[in-house]
C-alpha cells in the first residue's frame, strides 16, 4: 500500500511539474513583470558595449525590463553557464550572441524547455532558438559595398574586388553581390578580367602591397572593393602613396575607431559595417513581440532603423535578415564610440 | 681570370642571382614595369621587413639551428611597446621606441637563449614552444587588440621617407622610406659581427660542430646565448618598423612570416643542417622570395593559382642551385670566403 501510494506520489509530482512548464509561455503577467536578457559574447569588448547602448536605449524607451549582462571575458563555457543562471533566475526571454553556437545547443534547449523566449544574433545555424536576427543577408550587404564604391567612382571605370582568402565564404558572398549589383546597375563599370578576386589574407599590409601592384600593372584600375576590415585601410594606404588620391577609389567593411584618421583624412571616403546597437535592440524588440503573443510573419517589422522589413532567410524558418547596414564617414564616424 | 669564374661557379650566390635576373626579365617582358623607379624602390620598401627577420633567421642556421619564434617575438614587443606609450600618452620621437623594443626584445631572446643554451634543447622545438607563450602573452596577458592609432613619433618614422620615386609614365610615386636605413645598419653590424670578430668565427664553429668548438676554445654557451639575444633584437627592430610603416599596430599580422623567411635563407645557399652560408646569399634569397611575393600580380598569375608557383619557384631555385654546388665541390664549402662579397 505504502508503495502505490509512493508511486502514486511520484507521478502526480512528474506531471505537476510537466503541467507547470507547460503553462510558462508566452503572452503571461503583466508587462512590467517582464524580463528581457541580452546576453553578447563578452561585457568589454567595444563592439559589444556598443550593443548594450542600444539594449539600454531601447529600455527606456519601452519602459520594460531590459537589460543587458555578458561574461568577463569571450569564453564559451562561461557563457553557457551564465544562461543557466539566467534559467535558475526564470527570466522570460534570453536574446544570445554566441561565442560557440554548437556548444550552446543544450543550453538553449534547456531554457526552451522552461518556456523561456530564445532569440539570437549572428547564430544561423543554431536550432535550439525561437529566432536568428542577422543584420543583412550577406548578398546584398555585398552589393549595398558596391553602391558605396560606384559612388564614389562616379559609376564608371575599371575594379576588381578583394577578400581574405578566396576560400572565405561570406567574404566571396559579399563580393559576388557586390559584382552581381554592378552588372545590374551600373553599365559603365567594369570588372577587370584579368584578376576579378585578389587575396589581402586578411592581412593590411598584403592589402597595401598587392594593391599597389595591381595599380601599377592596369593603369586604368579606378576602383577596389574590398570585403575584410583590413582591405579599405590597406589600399587607401597604397592610394595615398601612390599619388592617386581622388583618383582611384575603394570600399569596404571598417570599424570606426580603427578608421577615424583614415576617413578625416580623406584617403576612404566611406566604409560600411553594421551597428551592434541597433541589432541588441531589435532582438529585444523581437523579443517583446513574442511575449505580447504577436505572430512572427515575414516581413517582420521591429519598429528599429534597418529591422523594419526582416525576411526569412530561403529554406529556413528560425532565421531572419534585415536591412541593418549602416555607412560610416568622415561626418558621423566619431559617433559611435566602438 | 678562369679561376675567378671557375669559383663563381662554384658558389651558390651566383645561381640565385641568375634566377633573379631572369625573373626580373620574365616580370619586365610581362608588365613592363619591373625596372621602373618607383617599383624598385616598392620592392626595397617591402624587404625591410623579412630582410631584417632574415638575418637573424640566418645567424641562427648558421650556429645549426632553426628559430621560428621570431615574428611571435616581433608581435608581442612591438605590441607590449606600443601599447605602452599609447597608454602614458607618449609624444616624444622614435628613438625610446626603438630602445623599449631592443629591450623587450632582448629579454624575450633571452629566455629563448637560456633553454636553447643551458639545456641543450633542441632550437626547433623550444622556439616553437616560447612562439606559442608569446602568442598566449600577448593575446592572455595583454588582451591584444588592433591600436588604430600609434604615437606620433612612430608614425612620422614610417612615413618619412629618403627620397621619393615617380615614374614618368605613370605618375605613380613611391617613398623610399627612412626605415630602409634600418635594415642596412643592421646588416653592417652583422657583418662586421659574423666576419671581423672572433664571436662570428666561433658561431661558425659552432654551427660546423658543437664538440669541436667547444675544443677548440670556443664558449658555446656565450655564443649560443647571445645569438639569441642579438636575433630577439633585431626581431624586435622589424617588428616595430612594420608597426611605424603601417601607422596601426595590429598584433597578428607577422605571424606566419617564418617560414617564407626561412625559405630565403636556405635558398641562398646557407647549410640548414648550420656552419656553412654566406650573408650575401641569404640576402639574395630573400631579395628572391620578397619579389617573386610582391610581383605575382604583375607577373599575371591568377589569385587561385599564386601559391603553386610560389611553392615550385622555391624548389627549383633551391634544386638548380643546390644540384650545381655538389657537382662543383663535394667538400662543404668553405664559410668564411662569404666575406669577400
Amino acid at each position: 500500500m505504502k508503495r502505490i501510494f509512493a508511486i502514486v506520489l511520484v507521478l502526480l509530482l512528474v506531471f505537476s511539474t510537466a503541467a507547470c512548464a507547460k503553462t510558462a509561455g508566452p503572452a503571461k503577467g503583466k508587462e512590467s513583470d517582464w524580463e528581457i536578457v541580452v546576453v553578447p559574447k563578452d561585457a568589454t569588448n567595444p563592439w559589444f558595449v556598443r550593443m548594450d547602448v542600444g539594449v539600454k536605449e531601447y529600455a527606456k524607451e519601452s519602459g520594460l525590463n531590459v537589460y543587458q549582462k555578458g561574461t568577463p571575458e569571450i569564453d564559451a563555457t562561461l557563457q553557457s553557464q551564465l544562461i543557466q543562471d539566467l534559467i535558475a533566475a526564470k527570466v522570460d526571454a534570453i536574446c544570445v550572441v554566441p561565442v560557440d553556437p554548437g556548444s550552446l545547443e543544450p543550453v538553449l534547449k534547456q531554457a526552451r524547455d522552461k518556456g523561456i523566449i530564445v532569440i539570437a544574433h549572428e547564430g544561423a545555424p543554431l536550432t535550439n532558438v525561437d529566432y536568428d536576427i542577422e543584420a543583412f543577408s550577406n548578398d546584398q550587404y555585398g552589393a549595398f559595398i558596391m553602391d558605396n564604391l560606384a559612388e564614389s567612382m562616379g559609376e564608371e571605370g575599371l575594379y576588381t574586388t578583394m577578400v581574405a582568402h578566396v576560400t572565405n565564404a561570406s567574404h566571396n558572398e559579399w563580393a559576388d553581390g557586390g559584382v552581381k549589383r554592378q552588372q545590374e546597375k551600373y553599365p559603365n563599370m567594369t570588372l577587370l578580367e584579368a584578376e576579378p578576386r585578389v587575396e589581402s589574407e586578411d592581412n593590411g599590409d598584403i592589402a597595401y602591397q598587392t594593391a599597389k601592384e595591381l595599380f601599377k600593372k592596369y593603369p586604368d584600375l579606378k576602383g577596389i572593393m574590398g570585403t575584410s576590415s583590413y582591405d579599405a585601410p590597406g589600399v587607401a594606404r597604397a592610394i595615398q602613396e601612390l599619388g592617386l588620391e581622388g583618383k582611384v577609389f575603394t570600399s569596404g567593411t571598417g570599424m570606426p575607431a580603427d578608421n577615424a584618421e583614415l576617413l578625416k583624412a580623406g584617403a576612404v571616403k566611406a566604409l560600411t559595417l553594421w551597428d551592434p546597437a541597433l541589432a541588441g535592440k531589435a532582438m529585444a524588440a523581437l523579443a517583446v513581440k513574442m511575449l505580447r503573443g504577436e505572430e512572427i510573419k515575414d516581413p517582420v517589422d521591429l519598429g528599429v532603423e534597418g529591422y523594419t522589413n526582416l525576411k526569412f532567410k530561403e529554406g529556413s524558418s528560425t532565421v531572419l535578415e534585415g536591412e541593418g547596414w549602416i555607412v560610416i564617414n568622415a561626418e558621423n564616424v566619431d559617433s559611435f564610440g566602438f | 681570370m678562369t679561376k675567378f669564374v671557375k669559383n663563381l661557379t662554384q658558389r651558390n650566390e651566383t645561381y640565385i642571382f641568375i634566377v633573379i635576373v631572369v625573373l626580373s626579365l620574365m616580370i619586365q617582358f610581362r608588365s613592363g614595369q619591373f625596372f621602373t623607379s618607383n617599383n624598385i624602390v616598392d620592392q626595397l620598401s617591402a624587404l625591410i621587413v623579412p630582410g631584417l627577420f632574415a638575418l637573424g633567421a640566418f645567424m641562427v642556421i648558421v650556429s645549426g639551428g632553426v628559430d621560428v619564434s621570431c615574428p611571435a617575438l616581433a608581435s608581442l614587443s612591438m605590441y607590449a611597446t606600443t601599447r605602452i606609450l599609447v597608454d602614458i600618452n607618449y609624444q616624444g620621437g622614435i628613438f625610446l621606441p626603438i630602445i623599449m623594443s631592443l629591450f623587450f626584445g632582448a629579454i624575450l631572446g633571452a629566455i629563448n637563449g637560456v633553454l636553447i643554451a643551458s639545456f641543450n634543447l633542441p632550437p626547433l622545438i623550444v622556439t616553437l614552444g616560447t612562439s606559442s607563450v608569446f602568442k598566449g602573452i600577448m593575446q592572455g596577458v595583454l588582451g591584444s587588440v588592433q591600436i588604430p592609432v600609434i604615437p606620433r613619433g612612430m608614425s612620422s618614422f614610417g612615413a618619412a621617407s629618403l627620397f621619393i620615386a615617380k615614374n614618368p609614365q605613370t605618375g605613380l610615386t613611391s617613398r623610399m622610406p627612412v626605415a630602409f636605413m634600418a635594415l642596412v645598419i643592421v646588416l653592417i653590424i652583422v657583418y662586421f659581427f659574423l666576419q671581423r670578430t672572433m664571436y662570428g668565427r666561433g658561431l661558425y664553429a659552432v654551427g660546423g660542430n658543437e664538440i669541436s668548438a667547444h675544443r677548440a676554445g670556443f664558449n658555446v654557451w656565450m655564443i649560443k646565448f647571445l645569438l639569441y639575444v642579438g636575433v630577439g633584437m633585431i626581431s624586435s627592430l622589424a617588428g616595430l618598423i612594420r608597426v611605424c610603416m603601417m601607422t596601426q599596430a595590429h598584433p597578428t599580422n607577422m605571424l606566419g612570416m617564418e617560414m617564407m623567411v626561412i625559405a630565403g635563407v636556405v635558398l641562398g645557399g646557407t647549410a640548414i643542417t648550420g656552419g656553412a652560408g654566406s650573408l650575401t646569399g641569404c640576402m639574395l634569397g630573400t631579395i628572391l622570395i620578397v619579389a617573386v611575393q610582391n610581383s605575382l600580380i604583375l607577373l599575371g598569375i591568377p589569385t587561385f593559382w599564386q601559391g603553386l608557383f610560389l611553392g615550385l619557384l622555391i624548389l627549383v631555385g633551391m634544386g638548380v642551385s643546390a644540384l650545381q654546388v655538389t657537382r662543383a665541390t663535394k667538400v662543404k664549402g668553405p664559410m668564411i670566403k662569404g666575406a669577400q662579397s
